[in-house]
């Protein structure tokens, strides 16, 4: 079903295009141009917090602060398996995603540690590259509030996920 | 960052340079991956802008977004109508071009948008996607006996974890207005 959906959504659009007489390739062009500008401006960005996130994780500053707080997860009702998951989700979406890829293999595809894994990243978003691209080029600088209540909201999701595939 | 690298000075001095070179090699290849994927959405955002559908979404979605936002601005509201929709239908990256265009679109005027920013940004990074792709790719491949077992769960904490975001703003904004009074 939804392999069909967007291309279908993209065909009507031609035709509705076409219709009211819009240059399509004109357009499209024009508008595939900005696309290199945009991730020039993003990229020292992005370049910055990945370099952060990984020499946290080499230092094994990381994994320190994953056993430090997997009490407080399971107190939360997270189990300690997926409490790494919950942490670097914020960082790095490929990241997350090769964690779970990992879960997945160790514990197999229907154990609850494994569907739980999943919904607790597709719940949630990787909060700092999201404000670092949508910052990268404003003069806007006080976003912490916003961050902080993003990660609580992250957060609550990974509670969320967690009790809900207990349930379901 | 500081304290990363004062822990690596200790334990692995001779590897800090070569992972901060080798990830920024990741972060080049990323890049040239998003400007592909960007030239197609911001190309199909672009048609999409010019045969005014974006201006019927926004018109369509005006009123709650007015609301919600606490904004006015038709430019501003139809940016993040587009950035709304693309991400309910799971295309993030196409989602962030129109954010950043309705970010730039606020920032002139910081004192009557900076609470719609916040929210935009508490939206988007809360994430609100309707069907969960990647993860279900990865348990389908992984040989789940009902890898869309999970949708349901999904939908339920991603829709917690917004609205749970956006319920925290609200209390946060009151709580400044209240302290500026």
């Amino acid at each position: 079903m939804s392999k069909y959906l967007i291309p279908v959504l993209l065909i009507l659009l031609i035709v509705y295009g076409s219709m009211k007489k819009v240059n399509i390739y004109q357009s499209f062009c024009s508008g595939a141009k900005n696309s290199i500008n945009l991730v020039y401006n993003v990229f020292p960005y992005i370049c910055a917090i990945m370099l952060c996130v990984a020499l946290f994780r080499l230092s094994g500053l990381s994994s320190l602060l994953v056993k430090m707080l997997s009490p407080l997860f399971s107190l939360l009702g997270i189990p300690t398996e997926v409490s790494e998951l919950v942490l670097l989700r914020p960082f790095t979406g490929s990241g997350s995603v090769s964690i779970l890829e990992n879960i997945i293999s160790k514990y197999g595809a229907d154990n609850y540690i494994s569907r739980c894994a999943c919904c607790i990243l597709s719940s949630s978003e990787t909060v700092f590259y999201v404000s670092a691209v949508y910052f990268a080029d404003t003069k806007i600088k006080n976003i912490t509030p916003a961050i902080i209540i993003a990660l609580i909201g992250n957060i609550v999701g990974a509670i969320a996920s967690c009790l809900l595939c207990r349930i379901i | 960052m500081f304290l990363s690298l004062t822990t690596l000075i200790f334990s692995a001095p001779d590897l800090i340079i070569s992972t901060m070179i080798n990830e920024s090699k990741n972060v080049v290849a990323l890049c040239i991956n998003l400007i592909a994927i960007y030239a197609v959405w911001m190309g199909i955002l672009e048609i999409v802008d010019k045969t005014g559908i974006s201006e019927k979404l926004a018109k369509f979605l005006y009123k709650p977004i007015r609301k919600i936002f606490r904004i006015d601005d038709k430019n501003q509201i139809k940016y993040i109508a587009l950035n709304l929709s693309a991400n309910f239908l799971g295309l993030g990256n196409a989602a962030t071009p129109s954010g950043i265009k309705a970010i730039k679109s606020m920032e002139n005027n910081l004192k009557k948008t900076k609470f719609a920013i916040l929210m935009l940004i508490v939206v988007n990074s809360t994430s609100i996607q309707l069907l969960p792709t990647t993860a279900i790719g990865l348990l389908a491949s992984a040989g789940s006996n009902n890898p869309s077992s999970i949708i349901i769960p999904t939908l339920i904490a991603t829709t917690l974890s917004t609205v749970f975001g956006v319920f925290v703003l609200l209390i946060y904004d009151k709580f400044k207005k209240s302290k500026n009074e």
